[in-house]
């Protein structure tokens, strides 16, 4: 029975949000506009359903193994025949959760948020067609299908964050997520190459399983291009600069692929692919190094931000730095934790941001949102409840899961472990900083001239349409409550879930006592992050610090962007024109042209024995069929 | 066999078709080098229907009923064009009608 | 010895016939492309059709003989001349025309080929085309032709007759009267702006 409902639940959710699309792709202008939302909402609802079939049919499964269902024999080339499978495990089950969960609120936020767009429709199937590129990822049953769905999460990505094209800064910004991606994804394919030329199998288990007959060297390379697709997709240093541009997209898609799904898949990867980083453990320490650096950059730079969606951007990149920090030392359970309360969080944010940004006519410079909470009380207090769960004060749940992340690098007990443990606590501080620095600039307070100018009352109780606050709400209790699912050092039934699946390494096993520390330190941290905030922005009793230099470095994103023009563009910038005015338009541009009078010169030739007198040609007919029965002759 | 070989025929048949290639050649009326046009068939079939006869193999004369029959399928064509070059007052010579010229 | 004679007889015979009509078959040849007049030219070529009908007759191919004199001396030729007469009396100088070269030319291309095929007749293949025994009584009678045709020949009788039925709608386009202008098909005001014939024409 628990076979049938894991294979049956796992292929309706994916392929229910892939029928979503293509119903709305045939059905066209056939269907209203708010049909096509309504089929792409209950698409995703359906494939939720298959999500929780699936999980029963795990969870009645003794020592949820999970299994791995195959369709049919996708590719076969010799030895080497790869199917159609599809995994369901503890891990994948939790990713196929959150993401069909999650994305069925945002789907259905979307209904009310791009109510009035011109192309609702394409946008519908898109939204359908990430999740069932998602799902496929997180299902992927072999190396080869996780690389599939890698690569369309990111066309995906592209086409969301580029919905709206007629905008240039939207095009850019899908471009520049796209080129980023693929440089991910490059490396991400060339690991998987290298896995299968050793392992001559693109099933997890026997791949996994040669792992520990590779060389180091080999096992490092591997991981390390395992964890290049892993930062490239999630953001993390030094391919980060995409995310922020990101937001140029409708903000639904910030909250379901830059918030809550896609930009986790790295996570999800280092978790699916554990065995190989624990034969590379200096690779996996890396990774968990990039997320510690990423967490302090981005919650630096998030602190000077100005627009609403840009600072929830960097608040992502950062947390995202937290769980790549968890699962870097061996914390898998507490990476995919945080990842789950996350999503909810963060959805929550992002689409609290939406409900703002929906009412005062697409503001999203929140130096001229202020008090905009007076006017939205409903909003407000959601944001409140995802701020502090992002900020981690309990009850809420970040608390529950970044806590244990960062107790779970003090476990580690070397320095590095220190060091993580410091990044993990600073970056509670810049948490609760820059998160109630949007939240002081926004909402309390008399609302500005702007917001009074410009705010506009829609839906039932003035804040949004109904499919919109319904999400929020739903996503408010989930970002309070959620994080009781598992406190450590009390119960822990979501790390005894994932346990067959990716359980957490021996070293990185907290102590109760370690537990409890961290969790004081980094509640003290976000609380004085807070007070901070409240100082400096809501009672203006400090001043900011003037320090020109570094309010310029994070301004300007500690020079990334720029950096990475003057390495890679700048250059390619110059070779491209060397080869432009050296080969291209002395070569590749003139040949045609030579090609073209040549023939031309040709053909004024030629045109003279064209007198157009039919005696002539017949003459020249004669002529050949002579010269060709005396060639027969003679040859005779 | 009586009378002369096979070989006079063809011969025949050569002279004949000489004539015909003359006079498409240097003849500008478009209906004498259709009439021209014929003389080279027919010559052809004599050809085939001695060849026919030499070899004692039906196909020739099947092959000539076929030559007759596309003979006239051209002369069909050829009057048409002719009357369609007169009736738009176009000169009936093959020197003036030079539209292909490049 | 009485049969010998006779045999000899009538080899004469053949061959006193076959010159008759050789000659007749070059001469009226070179009149059909000699006449300055077209109508000339056709009866000449009736005359050419005649002598090759004899011709077929001592090759032994009574029908094509037969389908040669109703079919081109008949229809054909008739089709000829009644287009000649429609056409008018044009007359035209025979060796006239066109570059000087052109005439030139064609004398030497057909010399040519004629110089090739008497060649490759009499040179080469003339021992091989000697004399040879007689045939069936059947060879060429309408019979053994329609049964040749209706079995080992049945493809190529049925694209002669597709090629037939073509050239005869492609006859009746190109002879048929020019397209005019349909006034239903189009407004008045467009119709009375046009020039009447000279734009179909063109």
């Amino acid at each position: 029975m628990s076979s049938t409902a894991m294979t049956a639940g796992s292929w309706l959710c994916l392929v229910s949000p892939l029928a979503g699309t293509i119903v709305i792709l045939l059905a066209g202008t056939r269907i209203p506009r708010v049909a096509a939302g309504w089929i792409s909402t209950s698409s995703v609802v359906v494939a939720f359903a298959g999500a929780v079939w699936a999980f029963f049919g795990v969870h009645s499964q003794s020592g949820h193994r999970g299994e791995i269902t195959t369709a049919w024999t996708w590719l076969a080339s010799g030895s080497f025949h790869p199917g159609l499978q599809l995994l369901v495990d503890p891990l994948s089950i939790v990713m196929m959760l959150i993401v069909s969960g999650v994305g069925s609120l945002i789907v259905l936020y979307s209904i009310g948020y791009m109510h009035g767009d011109d192309e609702e429709r394409r946008y519908f199937a898109y939204m359908s067609f990430f999740v069932f590129s998602m799902l496929m990822l997180v299902e992927g049953g072999n190396l080869l299908l996780l690389l599939v769905g890698w690569g369309l999460v990111g066309l995906s990505s592209y086409l969301l964050i580029g919905f709206w094209h007629e905008r240039p800064s939207a095009v850019q910004a899908a471009k520049k997520a796209f080129v980023m991606n693929a440089f991910g994804d490059a490396v991400f394919a060339l690991a998987l190459f290298i896995l299968i030329a050793h392992s001559g199998s693109v099933a997890f288990s026997t791949s996994f399983a040669t792992v520990t007959h590779l060389s180091p060297a080999t096992a490092d390379f591997v991981a390390l291009g395992l964890l290049g697709g892993a930062v490239a997709k999630s953001a993390q240093i030094p391919l980060q600069t995409w995310l922020p541009d990101a937001m140029e997209g409708p903000t639904p898609v910030s909250a379901l692929i830059h918030a809550a799904t896609m930009v986790t898949a790295g996570v999800y990867l280092i978790a699916r692919t554990h065995p190989i980083f624990e034969q590379a453990r200096t690779i996996e320490l890396l990774a968990a190094g990039t997320g510690a650096l990423t967490l302090v950059v981005a919650g630096l730079i998030a602190l000077v931000q100005t627009d609403i969606k840009r600072v929830i951007a960097y608040s992502t990149m950062s947390q995202i730095g937290y769980m790549f920090l968890g699962v870097g030392v061996g914390a898998y359970s507490q990476g995919m934790f945080h990842l789950l309360t996350h999503a909810f969080f963060k959805a929550l944010l992002f689409m609290a941001a939406g409900l703002v940004i929906h009412a005062v006519a697409n503001e999203q410079d929140i130096r001229k949102l202020r008090g905009v909470g007076r006017l939205m009380p409903i909003t407000k207090w959601c944001f409140l409840a995802g701020a502090l769960a992002l900020v981690g004060i309990p009850p809420f749940s970040g608390f529950f899961s970044k806590d244990s992340i960062v107790a779970a690098a003090a476990a580690l007990g070397t320095w590095y472990g220190w060091i993580f443990w410091a990044c993990g606590v600073a970056g509670a501080l810049l948490t609760g900083l820059y998160t109630f620095r949007l939240w002081f600039l926004v909402f309390p307070g008399e609302p500005s001239a702007f917001v009074r100018e410009h705010f506009h009352r829609s839906g039932p109780i003035g804040e949004g349409a109904l499919t919109m606050l319904v999400p929020v709400g739903v996503l408010a209790v989930l970002a309070t409550g959620g994080g009781w699912l598992q406190w450590a050092p009390k119960w822990h039934p979501f790390t005894d879930w994932l346990a067959s699946a990716a359980p957490t390494l021996a070293i990185a096993e907290p102590s109760s006592t370690q537990e409890y520390f961290t969790s004081a330190a980094t509640v003290i941290a976000g609380v004085v992050g807070i007070a901070i905030a409240w100082a400096v922005y809501s009672e203006r009793r400090i001043a900011i610090p003037h320090a020109p230099f570094l309010r310029r470095t994070l301004e300007h994103k500690f020079w990334f962007d720029e950096l990475y023009a003057a390495i890679f563009y700048k250059p390619a910038e110059l070779v491209a024109a060397g080869l432009r005015r050296e080969f291209e338009e002395p070569v590749v541009l003139q040949t045609g042209t030579d090609l073209g009078e040549t023939t031309l010169a040709a053909g004024g030739l030629m045109r003279r024995i064209q007198t157009g007198l039919l005696r002539t040609y017949v003459l020249f007919l004669a002529g050949g069929a002579a010269a060709v029965v005396l060639a027969f002759l003679i040859a005779r | 066999m009586l009378g002369p070989g096979v070989a006079w025929y063809i011969a025949l048949a050569g002279f004949l078709f000489g004539i015909g290639v003359l006079g498409v050649l240097v003849r500008r009326n478009p209906l004498i080098v259709l009439l021209s046009l014929e003389l080279m068939l027919n010559s052809a079939n004599l050809a085939l229907i001695a060849f026919a006869r030499h070899f004692h193999n039906g196909a020739g004369q099947v092959f000539a009923l076929a030559v007759m029959a596309v003979a006239a399928s051209e002369v069909c064509v050829g009057l048409g064009l002719v009357v369609a070059l007169n009736r738009k007052r176009l000169s009936l010579d093959v020197d003036r009608l030079s539209e292909l010229r490049g | 010895m009485n049969a010998l004679v006779l045999a000899s007889a009538g080899n004469a015979l053949v061959w006193i016939v076959w010159v008759v009509a050789a000659l007749s078959l070059l001469g009226s040849g070179v009149a059909v492309v000699s006449f300055s007049n077209p109508f000339f030219s056709a009866l000449a070529l009736i005359g050419n059709l005649g002598s090759l009908a004899i011709m077929y007759m001592l090759l032994t191919a009574e029908f094509v003989a037969a389908a040669q004199v109703l079919v081109y001396a008949g229809a054909v030729m008739v089709m000829f001349l009644f287009v000649i007469a429609y056409v008018g009396p044009r007359r035209e100088e025979p060796w006239s025309g066109g570059p000087s070269w052109q005439t030139v030319g064609a004398v030497v291309a057909a010399g040519a080929l004629l110089v090739e095929i008497v060649v490759a007749v009499g040179l080469q293949a003339g021992h091989a085309l000697g004399g040879s025994g007689t045939v069936g009584a059947s060879f060429g009678t309408p019979a053994w032709i329609g049964r040749v045709f209706l079995t080992d020949h049945l493809l190529a009788f049925e694209i002669t007759s597709i090629v037939l039925l073509v050239a005869a709608v492609g006859g009746v386009i190109l002879g048929s009267h020019t397209r005019r202008v349909d006034p239903g098909m189009i407004s008045p005001g467009t119709a009375q702006q046009r020039e009447p014939e000279a734009e179909v024409v063109r």
